[in-house]
């Protein structure tokens, strides 16, 4: 049922992008859920959330960026620098945060220094502001528009609001689809493994939307879920992960994740863009609000408590805040969170770890595994008359 | 952190320490010297600071700019915690008194041998990350464990320009519940679209102090600080002129003078006299080199790309003048106005900022003007090879300082700066210029230590013949 969704979301190029580039689409790779992908959409372009999988070597990626580093946008790198990225006809990049903002420079100067082809013919730099004011959306519509321009401008495409509109449709849908999906997770008990669901997350941030969109009908329709009983149920908040194998170091054998605020998965909710606004500021509107991320500095309350409602929602029994190491902004937050949800009484478990190849897997599992002894002893207290 | 750490305001004991440093040289130089036999742990500091002419005015300086913090309240003022890359001018206007950590956290280190290492630890105690730029986290911690004057408000402008820093703002503000507010930095800085983004923003921060502060900004008051900070542009301009001279025709900690004074009284008079008084001291010893008169030895020069190296008594300094090393300049003490001297050789004025005191719009203008391109907000914002950026910045001025090779040094926590130095060393290399990367943190000791560091900047020195 998964497998397709694993294949798809556990590499970095697939067959789906490989048949529609033969057939003459573009690929667009960008570096942040602020993006979006509703434009590429509407262009005909297909978008593509860049991965860091599967990289063995930060020989090059070492070489250009820093050693104090978060080790995500380093793979991302590597995979260009290797060409593993060659299909992408362009890059978005995004101040996100300063590691992965400074992949723009990264790259380019890893292509002269290195002779190497990784840069995409097209290179757009998207400017997102930290906040969320009335000028900071005009900000962005007006960002929304330059980037229009600019990508029609350089592979002679001719945008269309009617088709925004209709992209913007498709996404709601798509939104929809993801929504019933999330249920599935919320449900007690869990009918879904979270690695499962990320799974279906992270591929359809790495095919065709459309295709996606099938494959989402069919899993939805075909799949009734299997009740995972008497696991422990986690919510896991942090860093970007795109990693499969992370989430099921998490979860081993008795613990499920049932809700995330992972970048790569739908965050804690799925909120539509208005379809009745004008569709940029609509999409401007939404992209800023739905944010939840630590990067929209002074907004820590509004995402305790969206994160306090998904535990309620999710009956969630333990929280694992995961950063990984030079992700301040993460971190940090981790550190508010940890100290807000003990003092409601919620069990969390905080993780410093490395993105990659699971290095530090094991020191992981134990870590999780003291914490699950935790959650069990809690729940044999609670359920003492 | 330990007990004893708290029997005392951190805030207050620099205080006290400033204050009676700034007070030895008004005695007899004989009662200097025997004084100095009784501050074992200060004598270093004191004697580096003194070598300059200003070096008295400077610690009086330092020790009003902490008397504010310290009784802010008593005198019925608003604390406001704050970047040193936040020009503090809006926030004298309002009679707001600015609490700069960075400025803390080294006031702290070059005084206190043992740095502010612990102050650096109990920022993870509070769940803040170790990973963190320690330029705040020096002075963070004291303030999150509760040992200095509370603060009422905190505001940043780093968002969009460093991650760490506005981080720990926002961390802080969480923390504590208090209000927060932050100036958003597009990543790039020449366009109309991105001007009109700043005076907005500078807008709604004016909002927000007046609503924090309970008072109105008063349009003459501003007027009289933005007269009062063209009146020390055209100081430091005149100051660059002398510091490309060579040899130096100033102090070594001159340019240290000039950005910690910028940043501790953007706009008011006490930084003035300083500047005037530098200025003075300028103009008689390029006299002096005028008439042939040899006044100091110089075997190179270097242009620190980014900050300096905080360590106890001011000890890179020391090294310098040691090593016959001319230093005069870095990015922190640059602030682009459009006299500026590398402006108008370059031709940057649409990068460069310009003080009109006409009407309030014009007011508000210039001062969002001079906020958005304070050091580091201006260059590291976009990508660092972009216009007006980084890398440009770094020749423009390692060129016009005649410097021999480049340093960079910064901290750890410096996500921004890391993620593209090697590239950048890469690039000023190929200009021809030697260049150092640091690995040390310049706020903390503990990563790397003083001799260390030393070590190998000598070792670059030597290797690259600039000895």
């Amino acid at each position: 049922m998964f497998e397709e969704f694993y294949t798809i979301a556990q590499s970095i190029n697939n067959e789906y992008i490989a048949k529609v580039k033969e057939q003459g689409a573009l690929c667009i790779g960008y570096t942040c859920s602020y993006f979006p992908e509703e434009i590429l959409h509407a262009l005909g372009i297909i978008p593509y959330r860049i991965k860091g999988l599967n990289v063995s070597s930060l020989s090059i990626a070492d070489a250009a960026f820093g050693p104090f580093i978060c080790s995500h946008p380093k793979c991302l790198l590597q995979h260009f620098a290797l060409g593993d990225y060659s299909f992408l006809d362009g890059i978005i990049v995004t101040p996100g945060c300063d590691s992965m903002r400074r992949i723009d420079e990264c790259i380019r100067k890893t292509a002269v220094n290195l002779d190497l082809p990784v840069v995409p013919p097209f290179f757009f730099h998207y400017a997102v502001p930290h906040k969320i004011t009335e000028y900071s959306v005009k900000w962005l519509v007006e960002e929304l528009h330059r980037f229009i321009d600019s990508v029609s401008a350089h592979f002679g495409l001719s945008f269309s609001y009617d088709k925004l509109k209709e992209s913007i449709a498709f996404y709601n849908r798509l939104r929809k689809r993801l929504e019933e999906l999330n249920a599935l997770r919320i449900h007690y008990p869990a009918r879904i493994a979270g690695a499962d669901a990320v799974a279906v997350y992270v591929a359809g941030l790495s095919m065709p939307r459309d295709r996606f969109y099938g494959m989402m009908e069919s899993l939805l329709s075909e799949y009734t879920g299997t009740a995972l009983e008497d696991r422990k149920r986690l919510m896991l908040i942090g860093s970007a992960n795109d990693d499969i194998d992370f989430i099921k170091t998490v979860e081993g054998e008795t613990a499920v994740v049932v809700a995330d605020t992972l970048c790569y998965g739908p965050r804690l909710e799925v909120d539509y863009v208005d379809e009745e606004d004008e569709p940029l500021h609509a999409l401007a509107l939404r992209y800023l609000n739905h944010s939840h991320c630590p990067r929209m500095y002074g907004g820590y309350k509004q995402r305790l408590a969206k994160v306090v409602e998904a535990i309620r929602i999710a009956q969630v029994e333990g929280v694992v805040l995961q950063n990984i190491r030079f992700c301040d902004l993460h971190g940090a937050e981790n550190g508010l969170i940890e100290r807000d949800l003990e003092k409601l009484g919620i069990p969390c478990l905080r993780l410093e770890r490395e993105y990659g190849p699971l290095a530090d897997n094991e020191r992981m599992r134990m870590r999780i595994d003291a914490f699950l002894e935790r959650l069990e002893v809690r729940r044999l207290v609670c359920e003492r008359p | 952190m330990r007990k004893a750490l708290k029997q005392y305001n951190f805030d207050w004991m620099l205080w006290r320490t400033y204050e009676a440093g700034s007070r030895l040289l008004a005695g007899t130089r004989q009662e200097y010297d025997i004084a100095l036999r009784y501050i074992p742990n200060f004598r270093d500091p004191v004697k580096e600071v003194f070598k300059a002419k200003a070096g008295q005015l400077f610690l009086q300086m330092t020790a009003t700019y902490l008397d504010n913090i310290v009784n802010a309240h008593q005198r019925g003022k608003k604390t406001c915690m704050t970047t040193f890359c936040f020009s503090p001018a809006i926030l004298y206007a309002l009679d707001i008194v600015p609490v700069t950590l960075e400025l803390l956290t080294v006031m702290m280190t070059f005084l206190y041998k043992r740095g502010t290492g612990e102050f650096l630890d109990y920022c993870n105690e509070a769940g803040f990350t170790e990973t963190s730029c320690s330029s705040q986290r020096g002075s963070m911690g004291a303030l999150l464990a509760d040992i200095g004057t509370p603060i009422d408000m905190v505001v940043t402008d780093s968002p969009g320009v460093c991650d760490t820093n506005a981080n720990a703002f926002a961390f802080f503000a969480a923390y504590k519940d208090l209000p927060f507010f932050q100036l958003n930095m597009p990543p790039w800085l020449v366009e109309e679209r991105v001007t009109e983004y700043h005076v907005q923003d500078y807008k709604a921060l004016i909002g927000f102090l007046e609503e924090q502060s309970g008072k109105k900004l008063d349009v003459d008051r501003l007027r009289e600080i933005l007269t009062e900070l063209q009146k020390q542009d055209e100081l430091i301009n005149e100051l660059e002129q002398y510091l490309s001279y060579k040899p130096l025709p100033l102090s070594v900690t001159t340019c240290l003078f000039i950005y910690a004074g910028r940043f501790m009284f953007a706009g008011m008079p006490i930084y003035t006299q300083l500047l005037e008084m530098l200025v003075n001291e300028g103009r008689e010893n390029v006299t002096l080199l005028k008439q042939g008169i040899n006044i100091s030895h110089e075997k190179s020069r270097g242009f620190f790309c980014y900050i300096d190296h905080y360590t106890h008594s001011l000890r890179l300094w020391q090294m310098l003048e040691e090593l016959n090393i001319g230093y005069s300049g870095n990015i922190l003490s640059h602030f682009w106005a459009d006299s500026n001297p590398p402006v108008v050789h370059n031709n940057w004025k649409e990068a460069a900022y310009s003080i009109k005191t006409g009407t309030l719009e014009e007011m508000l203008t210039s001062i969002a003007a001079i906020n958005s391109r304070m050091p580091m907000i201006k260059s590291i914002r976009g990508p660092y090879d972009s216009p007006y950026m980084w890398l440009q910045d770094t020749l423009a001025l390692a060129s016009m300082y005649k410097a021999d090779f480049i340093v960079y040094n910064g901290t750890p926590g410096c996500r921004n700066t890391w993620g593209m130095v090697k590239l950048l060393a890469q690039d000023t290399e190929k200009a021809g210029f030697p260049t150092h990367i640091m690995y040390a943190d310049a706020f903390d000791d503990r990563v790397q230590s003083w001799d260390a560091t030393r070590d190998r900047f000598e070792e670059f020195l030597r290797v690259r013949r600039l000895l």
